[in-house]
């Protein structure tokens, strides 16, 4: 494969495009439809990135990858995914700023323990030796085939979202989220299927993290700071939370705007690149929030099209 | 069907709810569904919601005990029985106060209604179109009969509202349903078709309580009545007698309205 064309900074940059509408569109599913507010999101991928890190680096396992990666990425599912529960367990009694609260200290809990437990994290030191699960060649054209294949992911998990739309747990989900009482009054217990899907989508947040792990081949504690969060934030609620193509929409006009389109194609001073522009970026997104949550808090694309997809799938009523 | 005790009944001894140091329910026996449709009279304020909310289990009792008896099943203490596991038991209550889902449509709720659990999973296979399918009939059913004619819109008025509420409780084929001011707010057409729809489902087995300001509802549907006032059951009579007694006319009909 030749990939001299292309600049390895943009396959960076395109992976993190990637990565965060897959983060995005997981947030949609908790806090467009279910109306629960993680601000915690970091900590669920965070802890997916270091379960998948310790368990490739510090297990001796019998077998080499990418049986070792398959294995291992597993592990940072079923970890995150039994935070989810663990969390959304913690928050099932608690109202909306109890949720933000809840989920924000499990973040810091994530970060405390990755810098404490030097012995199996690296510290705030870090830990290099990951690596790509196969070898074929040049760096570049690893890091584009995983580029790919984590596209690939994030495709399955729109194709996810967008099902659940369709679905009787959808529908379920929307009615917790607006109506809790109503719901459970109906027989369904609104506690079982809010930890239902927590469990599925902070799993998916740990698969994400494990493979953020691969591209970037190292932990860092940095990449544990709340740009991410603030980022898939940023993205849904541009594009709106309560539509499955919010967060794409929302990633191409926020992360992609900044991470590729600035970066790469607007002429900007030396240097900026790397000091001015990430301090702005934070500051634009948290200004998109604010700005957004003010004057258009349905985003872009606008509320909930309820009536228009029950046409769809049950036009014939 | 032959004898009353052939009727699902529910038990409320002893139970006590007070808000901020205020008795708001205090009943010390009251048994629910020993006639086909009863009414629950009261003054504003009496705790007629607040006693329906507690034998849903919907609020926490600060005392006593609520039982469910079934023909030919176990008893079970309601009281100690988690609100979403009382439509599964056959005991449904509407609410007074209009609600409904934000976003969702007349037929999501329907279909909100009666769908099994084992379907609502987040990777369950079933379609939307395969749950519609098992429970098409009934749904359109009790849409035409309330004269729902867009059910894939989302229900705008009140008056949709409350009877999106009704629909949903008979979706649900309730063994026990508490209807608590169900008419309220509603055309005299859909009065009458909700008063009919009660005679139906209590004639066939189904105990019906109602909560209900118009009166003219009550001495039309109920086959007993309860009065209450201040948290306690008072009186538990035939209508006629309910009607003619001086508290209840005092307290409550006002002078004249006998
Ligand atoms: N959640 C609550 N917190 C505090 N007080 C409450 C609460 N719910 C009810 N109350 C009080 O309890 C009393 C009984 O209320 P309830 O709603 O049961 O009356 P009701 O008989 O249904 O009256 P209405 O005919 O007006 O519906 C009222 O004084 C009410 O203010
Ligand atoms: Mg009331």
């Amino acid at each position: 494969m030749n990939l001299d064309w292309l600049d390895a900074f943009l396959i960076f940059g395109a992976f993190k495009v990637i990565e965060i509408m897959g983060l995005g569109l997981l947030v949609h599913l908790q806090l467009g439809l279910t109306r629960v507010a993680n601000f915690g999101v970091v900590g669920f991928w965070g802890l997916g990135l270091y379960a998948f890190g310790v368990a490739y680096l510090k297990v001796d396992w019998p077998f080499g990858d990418v049986y070792q990666f398959l294995i291992c990425a597993a592990i940072a599912t079923i970890v995150a995914a039994a935070a989810g529960l663990v969390v959304g367990w913690l928050i099932s009694d608690l109202d909306d700023d109890g949720t933000l609260v809840g989920t924000l200290g499990f973040a810091t809990i994530v970060v405390i323990l990755a810098t404490t437990q030097q012995g199996l994290t690296g510290g705030a030191l870090g830990l290099g030796g990951l690596g790509f699960p196969y070898d074929f060649g040049r760096v570049k054209t690893h890091e584009f085939t995983w580029l790919l294949i984590t596209t690939a992911v994030v495709v399955l998990i729109f194709v996810y979202a967008w099902r659940v739309h369709r679905t009787p747990h959808g529908r379920l989900l929307i009615a917790v989220g607006a109506n809790e009482a109503l719901a459970r009054s109906l027989g369904k217990s609104a506690t079982a299927a809010r930890l239902r899907m927590m469990m599925v989508t902070s799993g998916a947040m740990g698969l994400l993290g494990a493979m953020h792990g691969v591209m970037v081949r190292s932990l860092e504690i940095n990449s544990l700071d709340v740009s991410v969060t603030l980022a898939a934030l940023a993205a849904l609620i541009l594009g709106g939370t309560a539509r499955v193509f919010g967060a794409v929409v929302g990633v191409l006009l926020t992360v992609a705007l900044f991470d590729i389109v600035i970066q790469f194609y607007i002429p900007i001073p030396d240097g900026w690149n790397t000091q001015a522009l990430p301090v702005a970026r934070e500051a634009v997104f948290g200004a998109a929030i604010v700005l957004m949550l003010i004057f258009r808090p349905q985003g872009l694309l606008g509320q909930m099209r309820r009536p228009a997809l029950m046409r769809r799938l049950h036009g014939d009523w | 069907m032959t004898g009353e005790d052939l009727r699902p009944q529910i038990l409320v001894r002893d139970v006590t709810k007070s808000f901020s140091g205020r008795v708001v329910v205090d009943v010390d026996e009251l048994v629910l569904g020993d006639v086909p449709v009863e009414g629950l009279l009261g003054p504003n304020g009496a705790g007629k919601t607040t006693l329906m909310r507690l034998i849903m289990h919907s609020i926490p009792l600060d005392g006593g005990r609520v039982t469910l008896s079934r023909p030919g099943q176990r008893d079970v203490v309601l009281s100690a029985t988690r609100t979403s596991q009382m439509a599964g038991l056959g005991v449904v209550k509407s609410t007074q106060v209009i609600t409904d889902f934000e976003h969702l449509t007349i037929l999501d709720s329907a279909l909100l209604a009666v769908t099994e659990a084992r379907y609502e999973r987040p990777f369950a296979a079933a379609a939307d179109r395969a749950v519609r399918k098992r429970h098409e009939d009934e749904i359109r059913h009790w849409l035409d009969y309330f004269g729902f004619d867009d059910p894939l819109a989302v229900a705008l008025s009140g008056g949709d509202k409350k009877l999106l509420d009704i629909v949903r409780c008979l979706l649900l084929q309730p063994a026990v349903l508490l209807l608590d001011e169900p008419t309220a707010g509603l055309s005299e057409d859909h009065t009458e078709r909700v008063k009919s729809a009660v005679r139906e489902l209590a004639g066939k087995g189904t105990s019906v309580v109602i909560v209900e300001h118009d009166l003219d509802v009550i001495w039309d549907l109920c086959d007993e009545v309860i009065f209450m006032a201040e948290g306690k059951v008072l009186l538990k009579d035939n209508p006629a007698t309910i009607r003619a007694n001086p508290t209840v006319v005092e307290s409550y009909l006002g002078a004249g309205s006998a």
